[in-house]
């Protein structure tokens, strides 16, 4: 009862004019900037957060978090539009939601993102409002070997169900981690991987760099290959009749829905795992529960709804360890636990006690940002609408031009323009000969966070791997590591369970 | 029979298996610059993950060589061109003129290189008039200017133009 009592308080908070209209502004330029290639909450964050040293701390973290919030959504606006993920966060919505584009069900996926997205949400606030000091629990035990289990699943899930060629499928997990390893030792600060000693290389390269480049220049110049610059970007009809079917498809979504909803919340719980994985693994989840899972990839709206939902319970759940332990639970967290103590505040437990305007104001925000952002998502779609009209030959060299200025604004260095370049190009050549190019996104941003969760656990058990093995002493490593095990050897029995089941039919 | 009709993609397969191979031994080799050796006693040296990542790319790709060998991936049966030919000039002008683009922002800065890299694309590829072109090539660096260096306060590179931007700096920032 008194944690509804503080919640209605925290919603009245949320409803005061300055914070009202900063959550309304907040959730519009989350959108744009999810949406931009290039930029994603954790960039739109960073870039805002100097301006809200003029507002009281509770409008600034309802206002960052409603960018956050917001740009969750718009990351699978460029997804389906334009083939290209605003943030690695909407990578695995370019999986099914770019194909239902191409396939002029544009109105489908934008309908199945933005009601995936509202109930992904919707479910983790109340989970967050309702088991936060239970749930920061569970996230507590989670030392660096279930971490770099975890990881291990996450790259683990494409192997097994990825359906991809395996050794090209490896291969292009191991090149993510490779590119992740360039620049200084974590431990030892010496510089990796510096070829040809530019210097560029010493801060490692972004994984933006990367993302831009495979899922900008790359998809672009498959695009040109493909359409030979005289059709147009995907088609979008707006009317009652589309609304209505887009709503029906939703019908069989459910599942997707649960899984990413209640999957997205505990894996953005854990530190250094987040919406990305949660997104990928949910995806990967639902293709493989799912009756029609050799229909994932060519366009069906679960796989739409099973990354979106999981992508924004995960922001909502990487903000539980940020405000009860003081602990990011995702890059754009971080900054915002930075910006908590600028503003004279003390991140943790007291928070709850001492500033409950703060926690219940941001809580009761997230309501009321889910609500606003999905109204602000379908209400945009006629400017959408209006980016689909303008012919290809006048697109394409407009997201040249974003992918440029996007691979250039983070680390402020033309070195990143070449290599983003460089991987557009090789990622156009590996795509068009099945190299699938999504565990490598992946892996380069899970990368270091991979790396340092290893190198701490084997510092734990004095160098042996037995640590990830442990029943007695890890038992949830110890389980995730088998589930990774059983994933990375699946394909092996593909064949051999095709076999026997077409023998036991004809016997 | 031109030249993109050569190129087949069974041949675009071993070649780029290849490549890919000749990467992974560069990076283990480069790798090795640092201590690759890893042990109870001492920490993980500085080269250790990377090499036997670049390692695990090379098994990766000889697997890929042998499939092709064994003629067990459909790349390695498929004789169709890698690349049409009319597909060929549109990519190929693209990467051409991107690269250009790129030079081009490090001397003269992003503004002006993206009014000629503009002008040119649309030229090349669009049927538009001359007019629309104009004004949309001068239009779009300038929408550019105010999103990045005004809205978010991110500078991008000038080049030799920067002077000119000095009195748009004086009277945004006075």
């Amino acid at each position: 009862m008194d944690v509804f009592i503080l919640l209605l308080e925290g919603i009245f908070v949320s409803f005061e004019p300055l914070n009202l209209g900063l959550l309304v502004f907040g959730c519009l330029i989350g959108l744009f900037v999810g949406a931009m290639p290039g930029l994603g909450s954790v960039n739109g964050v960073a870039i805002l957060i100097p301006i809200t040293f003029i507002i009281p701390p509770t409008a600034a973290i309802i206002f960052l978090a409603a960018v956050y919030y917001g740009a969750m959504y718009g990351g699978a606006i460029s997804s389906v539009m334009l083939g290209i993920p605003g943030a690695s966060t909407a990578v695995a919505t370019v999986f099914d939601g770019r194909p239902l584009a191409v396939k002029g069900e544009a109105m489908t996926a934008l309908t199945a993102a933005a009601v995936g997205s509202f109930v992904g949400g919707t479910v983790s606030v109340i989970l967050f409002t309702l088991f936060a000091p239970p749930l920061a629990e569970v996230a507590l035990r989670f030392n660096a070997p279930e971490t770099f289990a975890l990881m291990v699943m996450a790259f683990a899930t494409f192997v097994g169900l990825g359906g991809d060629d395996v050794p090209k499928t490896i291969f292009s997990i191991l090149i993510g981690l490779a590119l992740s390893t360039i620049g200084l030792d974590l431990i030892t600060g010496k510089p990796r991987l510096i070829f040809f000693n530019i210097p560029g290389f010493l801060h490692g390269i972004n994984f933006l760099v990367l993302a831009i480049g495979i899922y900008g220049i790359g998809e672009m110049l498959w695009t040109l290959e493909e359409t030979k610059g005289k059709v147009q970007m995907s088609k979008l009809s707006v009317n009652m009749k589309e609304v209505g079917r887009a709503f029906g498809a939703l019908k069989k979504t459910i599942m997707a829905m649960n899984i990413g909803s209640f999957l997205g919340f505990f894996v953005g719980i854990l530190p250094a795992a987040g919406a990305t994985p949660a997104s990928l693994m949910s995806y990967g989840i639902t293709k493989q529960l799912s009756k029609n899972s050799k229909e994932f990839g060519s366009g069906v709206p679960a796989g739409v709804v099973a990354p979106e939902c999981a992508n924004n319970s995960a922001s909502t759940g990487s903000m539980l360890p940020m405000l009860t332990l003081g602990i990011p639970g995702s890059p754009t967290t971080a900054i915002l636990l930075g910006g908590m103590i600028l503003w004279g505040l003390t991140p943790g437990p007291l928070l709850f006690t001492q500033e409950p305007e703060f926690v219940w104001g941001l809580i009761g925000s997230l309501y009321i940002a889910n609500f606003f952002t999905l109204v602000l998502n379908i209400a945009l779609i006629p400017a959408f609408l209006m980016v689909l009209r303008i012919p290809f030959a006048i697109l394409a060299p407009v997201i040249f031009v974003l992918c440029v200025t996007g691979g250039y604004a983070p680390t402020q260095s033309l070195h990143d323009v070449w290599l983003m370049l460089l991987f557009g190009f090789a990622g156009y050549i590996l795509r068009k000969l099945d190299y699938p190019v999504a565990p490598a996104v992946l892996s380069i941003v899970l990368g270091p966070l991979a790396e340092k969760a290893l190198r701490q656990s084997l510092i734990l058990s004095d160098g042996s791997m037995g640590i990830f093995f442990d029943m007695a002493e890890k038992p949830i490593a110890a389980i995730i590591m088998y589930i990774a095990i059983v994933l990375l050897i699946m394909p092996a029995f593909g064949p051999l369970y095709k076999k026997f089941f077409k023998k036991a039919q004809t016997t | 029979m031109s030249v993109t009709n050569k190129i087949t993609v069974k041949k675009a397969e071993i070649a780029v298996a290849v490549i890919l191979a000749l990467c992974s031994i560069a990076l283990m080799i480069k790798s090795a610059e640092n201590r690759i050796t890893w042990n109870a006693e001492e920490n993980m040296g500085a080269g250790f993950l990377p090499f036997y990542l670049s390692l695990g790319m090379l098994i990766c790709t000889v697997l890929t060589i042998i499939k092709f060998v064994l003629k067990r991936s459909p790349q390695s049966k498929d004789d169709s061109p890698f690349i049409e030919a009319e597909a060929f000039k549109y990519i190929a002008v693209t990467i051409i003129s991107l690269v250009i683009l790129v030079l081009a922002i490090g001397y003269l800065g992003i503004y002006f290189s993206l009014i000629f890299f503009l002008a040119f694309y649309l030229r090349y590829f669009s049927s538009k008039s001359v007019l629309f072109i104009s004004v949309f090539s001068l239009i779009t660096p300038v929408l550019t200017f105010l999103f990045f260096e005004w809205l978010l306060k991110i500078p991008l590179p000038q080049g030799i133009s920067e002077p000119l931007f000095y009195p748009v700096y004086d009277f945004m920032y006075s």
